[in-house]
């Protein structure tokens, strides 16, 4: 047997298996957090490793990779995962979404609407939706185990009781498949509606945490709300300044160093889409 | 003699782990799954390019009676390194024939209520594929999948419902037909139909 000169996507084989057999049973049980043997990666915890070993597994050489860090693939995060994997899979990069057949990204779903020809594999900080309500893993565990979720729509309504309406506008908890409550990540809940009933299958990888959960294709997917209080997206006063989107999650940017500020789209491609730039 | 492998073990396993991944997201839908690998009879090829791609040294696989020669445990043994176990209950792997001796679901690991990750995968050889048994529903399919498998009965069919009724525990099944791979992963509802 001829040895590789480098490991494809960097990790070794036996890694891939270990992490491609917790991917199968994600989607098997969509939502479901599994545990995996989350390996060192030649980048910081905040990096997203768990994203980059999901993609590691999946990646093929002839795959289409984009990286997106809050919607920009300019950032220092974005460019250094995909030079990663330029450097390790060979695979093409590019920043127009409609182009790319995986997409890792961090914090974001794209604006232009997802196909089933491609994967979305997301860069997840803390993968239990109920850590901040139950901090021990045994409880959370049991929690999912009996689908006992009142302690999270207790806190929903809280909320509401506090400040007229449920505060929570990143990392929104949802329900997925009508079974297990997930964090999508730390995604603007404006962001939430596109999880649901999307083509594309959404993989979630949390380093750190060490658990992989998926969100298959056409899968349903319900922030939580009620009945009183319905879900809502954030919404703006004013379109885009560049580009004039009035259906986009818009950043708030200063502009000069008077403090004159204005609104732009987060999803830099879908900006420059609609500028025509490309 | 032993078969070959894979040519090249990460490009060969890259390729069918992503058909494989997109058969069990989108369960009922027949995808290609080819591979550069030899196979000793009767494993399929598919079969075989499954088992190199997910099997390891932690993931014990049982092989039903019409599979279990000399050559096929010596293969995976040599190939994937896996242990073969005569428990079924023990098997992370299972691989079988349509038609022949195959273990009842119920009877596999089923993964627990608090890891049901810890559960059973059944890969079943088939000879193809003919949609007219089940109409299948649920994550990864758009409104309904129309489904069937050749060589698989009634039974088989009542107890892949239970095992959907067991979720989120149970089994998940992978379709290994030459050259192409389907799945039916626990999340997936079963209809089936009457001609069954
Ligand atoms: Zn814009």
């Amino acid at each position: 047997m001829n040895a590789p000169a480098y490991n494809f996507a960097y990790l070794n084989e036996q890694t891939k298996r270990m992490i491609r057999r917790a991917i199968l049973k994600a989607i098997a049980v969509p939502g479901y957090q599994v545990p995996f043997a989350s390996r060192e990666m030649p980048m910081p915890y905040g990096w997203g490793t768990g994203g980059v070993q999901v993609t590691a597994a999946v990646l093929t050489p002839e795959d289409t990779l984009k990286v997106i860090d809050q919607g920009a693939d300019d950032t220092t995060n974005a460019v250094s995962i995909r030079k990663f994997f330029v450097k390790t899979a060979g695979v093409a990069t590019t920043e127009r979404t409609e182009e790319a057949s995986v997409i890792q990204t961090r914090h974001r779903i794209p604006e232009a609407p997802l196909t089933e020809e491609q994967i979305l594999v997301f860069q997840v900080p803390i993968p239990e939706p109920l850590r901040f309500l139950e901090p021990r893993e045994t409880e959370t565990r049991t929690m999912h185990a009996l689908e006992e979720y009142g302690v999270m729509h207790v806190k929903l309504y809280e909320d509401i009781a506090q400040y007229g309406e449920i505060a929570t506008t990143y990392a929104y908890p949802a329900k997925v498949a009508d079974r297990y409550v997930f964090d999508p990540s730390p995604i603007p809940k404006f962001d939430n509606p596109k999880l649901d009933n999307c083509p594309a299958l959404q993989l979630f990888g949390a380093g750190r945490e060490k658990r992989i959960y998926a969100v298959p294709p056409y899968t349903k997917v319900k922030s939580l709300d009620f009945e009183d209080h319905p879900f809502e997206v954030q919404s703006w006063s004013e379109p885009c300044a560049l580009c004039g989107s009035c259906h986009s999650f818009l950043d708030e940017i200063v502009m000069d160093d008077k403090g004159t500020r204005m609104f732009v789209c987060s999803d830099s491609d879908f900006c420059a889409r609609q500028r025509g730039e490309r | 003699m032993t078969e070959r492998g894979f040519l090249d073990v990460a490009m060969q396993s890259a390729h069918a782990f992503r058909a494989i991944m997109q058969a069990v997201a989108r369960p009922g839908r027949v995808l290609e799954l080819g591979s550069d690998l030899e196979a000793p009879d009767p494993l399929l090829s598919s079969a075989a390019a499954v088992a190199l791609t997910l099997c390891d040294f932690q993931t014990p696989i049982w092989l039903a009676p019409e599979l279990r020669n000399e050559n096929v445990i010596h293969y995976l043994r040599f190939h994937a390194g896996a242990p073969v176990t005569d428990e079924p209950g023990k098997a992370q792997f299972l691989f079988a024939m349509a038609g022949e001796t195959w273990p009842a679901p119920a009877l596999l690991m089923q993964g627990t209520h608090e890891y049901p990750d810890r559960s059973a995968t059944l890969v079943i050889q088939v000879a193809g594929f003919a949609p007219g048994d089940v109409v299948l529903s649920g994550p990864g399919i758009l409104s309904s999948e129309p489904f069937g498998v050749a060589g698989l009965n009634t039974s088989f069919w009542a107890a892949m419902v239970e095992n959907h009724a067991r979720f989120p525990i149970g089994i998940d099944v992978i379709f290994a037909a030459p050259g192409l791979v389907a799945a039916l992963p626990r999340a997936t509802e079963i209809r089936l139909l009457e001609s069954v």
